[in-house]
């Protein structure tokens, strides 16, 4: 059996930002937004700042990222 | 004449009146760093004081303890992350950890945070030409979102702006029209040499000293004219030089490290007066010993350091080694039941075990308390008493097989040890003869423990200077002004690019001089230049141009000297391969006025007069006799055999058995091999 996979449609690979309610310690801006991050040290969840970028909570994600092995889940 | 070394626990303010010396200890204050300078400044008379030396620690202590104000860095798009990088060196213990971090990275305790790191669209090339235009809207943006975080200082290294500072000039513009008030650096001033990431990191130093030293450099000018003060404030560099307070703080990345090269100069300064010239400098504190050397005379120089690792400065400096073995080295058990020493410390607080303050861990200080060396009546001229019974419980709560007796003697066994092996190891990687140097020991415990190093290593003698517990702060009178410039152009020698080097030297002294004005008059320019052979990625620093023009005529002498100095380094020459400069300087040498030793006459040895016994215990099997004098007592010629132990009142030597000491002229110790050795 062939698998195949279809372009992608979209120009550049992007994660989805969640709306945060709540304005950022450093500069005081109300566009604070969470998402996943790939950084030093594996994936990350974060919530930053959209105009300064500074991070208000930093929390490890899973080391895969949004990928999990099968043989994870087996009990 | 004052010098005052401000370290992290005590600021030792040295007096020098009339060559007499005056000393003071002031605690260290965190809240109010000059005020412990200025009090010691009281104390001690400043009044009528022509020239107030200083040198600190405190911006060193705050880089590595990250006590920092809040910075910003800007370079061009792109490059945001190279104070990330590093120079990508891991340490040698680290190559397969994967868990290894730098410690100023982002994962662990950045100078500057991430988000105020910011790139800035625009780019010069290697060559100067402007490949993409400052794109000044982008640059506004970006300094109003700085702005809002509330930044204090602004760092600014733009790729490739040491060959033209144009855009880093504009955008220091419109910083100071953005956000006025806030200072800033800018990489073509504070360093305009190549290699961007240590341009980069020495630049974000400089606008952090700015920020710690500016009002404490004012307030301390302020305060001590307020005491009747009107001589010159001058800072120590890295290299222990001095400059005038205003000019160290146009480029105070060159103060952050001050202190140890202080050692070396005093030591460099005492050799002169009684001629030595190839001398090993160990300084003894409570937590580590550090370690330079001098040859010929002269420190061995560097043009970087690094204050973590890979965390490096372009700032000239003394090379100076440190390993973690001092007084209060913490003695420990290993897993197989023996005795380590460091290169944990006890501190200031708690402190030995001796000193009562709650330190339950035994140090290299309780083992040689309990050895009988150190009075415990009289430690630290007489400050507090010492507790022995302290020191024996904390040797005894030890959990090892080990008898007590092996429990201490090991201790100060080890200690030697530990800094006897970084003497051998700073002498062999200068390729140097160790027998034919002298080894200059103070800190307040570098007597107590280094002349048995005599034992361990073939040194020709140890010598002990006069107040050795202050003889750092001595260097600081110790030392001249230095002014230097430098500048980096990749340039292979050659006829017909010879006369753009020459250009550079040419503007460099013309800077030079114009800045010291009336003080540079009649001084001669030293030239010198960092090169390499064409092809290769490192440089051999310091390469003293010959006297005269800069020309296709005197090429061949200028190639020659770099040769040299390549031989000299690296013990083979490459005449056939052609040179690259890379980086150039000029440097004056404005004569200070410094302490003057007096020189006793010359006097045949005579046996110095005892004070008195005492016992000395743990040194041999069994307990031994040795005869103690008050240094203040021993004139020039007093000749002592060991064992013995020589007491002033905040130091104490001991001339362990087999030894023998001599008063020199200037008052120093000197402690060779006895006759039977």
């Amino acid at each position: 059996m062939v698998q195949t996979f279809p372009r992608p449609n979209e120009e550049r690979l992007y994660v989805e930002r969640q709306a945060v309610d709540a304005s950022c310690p450093e500069c005081g801006s109300a566009d604070v937004k969470a998402y996943p991050v790939l950084s030093e040290g594996g994936w990350w969840h974060v919530e930053k700042c959209q105009d300064c970028l500074a991070s208000i909570s930093r929390v490890p994600a899973p080391a895969l990222g949004s990928y999990v092995p099968l043989g994870t889940t087996v009990k | 004449m004052f010098g005052v070394d401000v370290g992290g626990t005590f600021t030792d303010v040295v007096a020098i009146r009339d060559g007499k010396v005056e000393v003071t200890k002031v605690p260290s204050s965190r809240i109010d760093p000059a005020g412990s300078v200025v009090e010691g400044g009281r104390r001690l008379g400043v009044a009528g004081s022509t020239v107030f030396n200083h040198a600190s620690t405190m911006g060193l202590n705050a880089v590595l303890e990250r006590r920092l104000p809040k910075v910003a860095f800007l370079t061009t798009d792109g490059f945001r992350d190279i104070l990330d990088r590093g120079t990508i060196h891991r340490p040698l213990d680290a190559q397969t950890d994967p868990a290894w971090r730098r410690t100023f990275g982002d994962a662990a305790r950045p100078l500057v945070p991430r988000y105020l790191r910011r790139g800035i669209r625009e780019r010069k090339t290697a060559q100067g030409h402007t490949l993409f235009p400052l794109d000044e809207a982008q640059a506004r943006h970006e300094l109003e979102i700085l702005g809002r975080t509330g930044v204090e200082g602004i760092a600014i290294c733009l790729i490739n702006a040491y060959v033209d500072p144009e855009h880093e000039l504009r955008l220091r513009e419109l910083v100071h029209e953005v956000l006025p008030g806030v200072e800033v650096s800018i990489s073509s001033q504070t360093s305009p040499l190549a290699k961007e990431y240590e341009r980069a990191s020495t630049t974000v130093i400089d606008v952090i000293m700015k920020l710690l030293f500016s009002d404490y450099a004012g307030q301390l000018d302020r305060d001590l004219g307020g005491l009747g003060f009107d001589g010159q404030l001058n800072f120590a560099d890295c290299a222990a030089n001095l400059l005038p307070w205003q000019e160290a703080l146009e480029r105070p990345f060159r103060i952050l490290f001050a202190g140890p090269a202080a050692g070396t100069v005093s030591s460099v300064h005492l050799g002169r007066v009684i001629g030595r010239d190839h001398i090993l400098c160990a300084d003894v504190g409570g937590t580590s010993t550090d370690v330079s050397i001098i040859v010929d005379g002269k420190p061995f120089v560097q043009n970087t350091f690094e204050i973590e690792h890979d965390l490096i400065i372009n700032a000239l400096s003394t090379e100076v080694s440190s390993v973690g073995a001092g007084g209060g080295s913490l003695v420990t058990v290993s897993t197989s039941g023996g005795i380590l020493v460091g290169p944990g410390s006890a501190g200031a607080e708690p402190g030995p075990a001796c000193y009562g303050r709650g330190g339950t861990q035994p140090t290299v200080t309780d083992a040689v308390l309990l050895m009988g060396v150190l009075d415990p009546n009289g430690f630290a001229g007489g400050e507090f008493e010492l507790d022995a019974a302290a020191s024996e419980a904390a040797f005894l709560a030890l959990d090892t097989p080990v008898s007590f007796e092996e429990r201490v003697r090991t201790t100060y066994r080890l200690a030697v040890a530990h800094m006897a092996e970084e003497i051998l190891n700073v002498a062999v990687r200068h390729g140097v003869d160790i027998r034919d140097f002298s080894l200059m020991a103070y800190g307040a415990a570098g007597g107590m423990l280094l002349p048995a190093a005599l034992d361990l290593l073939p040194l020709k003698e140890v010598i002990v200077p006069p107040h050795p517990g202050l003889f750092s702060a001595i260097g600081l009178l110790s030392t001249d002004q230095v002014y230097y410039e430098s500048e980096s152009a990749y340039v292979v020698f050659g006829p017909e690019s010879i006369d753009g080097v020459a250009t550079v030297f040419e503007r460099m002294e013309a800077n030079l001089r114009a800045r010291l004005g009336a003080a540079a008059e009649g001084l001669p320019v030293r030239r010198s230049f960092d090169g390499r052979l064409v092809g290769q990625s490192w440089e051999i620093p310091f390469v003293q141009l010959p006297e005269g023009p800069i020309s296709a005529e005197t090429l061949p002498a200028i190639a020659n000297a770099f040769h040299d100095a390549y031989e000299a380094r690296n013990g083979n020459r490459f005449d056939m391969f052609p040179v690259e400069g890379v980086t150039y300087r000029v440097e004056i040498i404005v004569p200070a006025e410094k302490v003057e030793y007096d020189l006793a006459p010359e006097v045949a040895p005579f046996p110095a007069a005892p004070e008195g016994t005492l016992t000395l215990r743990h040194v041999a099997a069994e307990p031994i006799q040795a005869e103690w004098f008050n240094r203040d007592a021993l004139a020039a010629g007093a000749s002592i055999t060991g064992p013995a132990v020589i007491r002033e009142s905040l130091s104490t030597t001991y001339i362990p058995p087999g030894q023998d000491a001599l008063i020199g002229r200037a008052g120093e110790i000197i402690i060779t091999r006895g006759a039977t050795k």
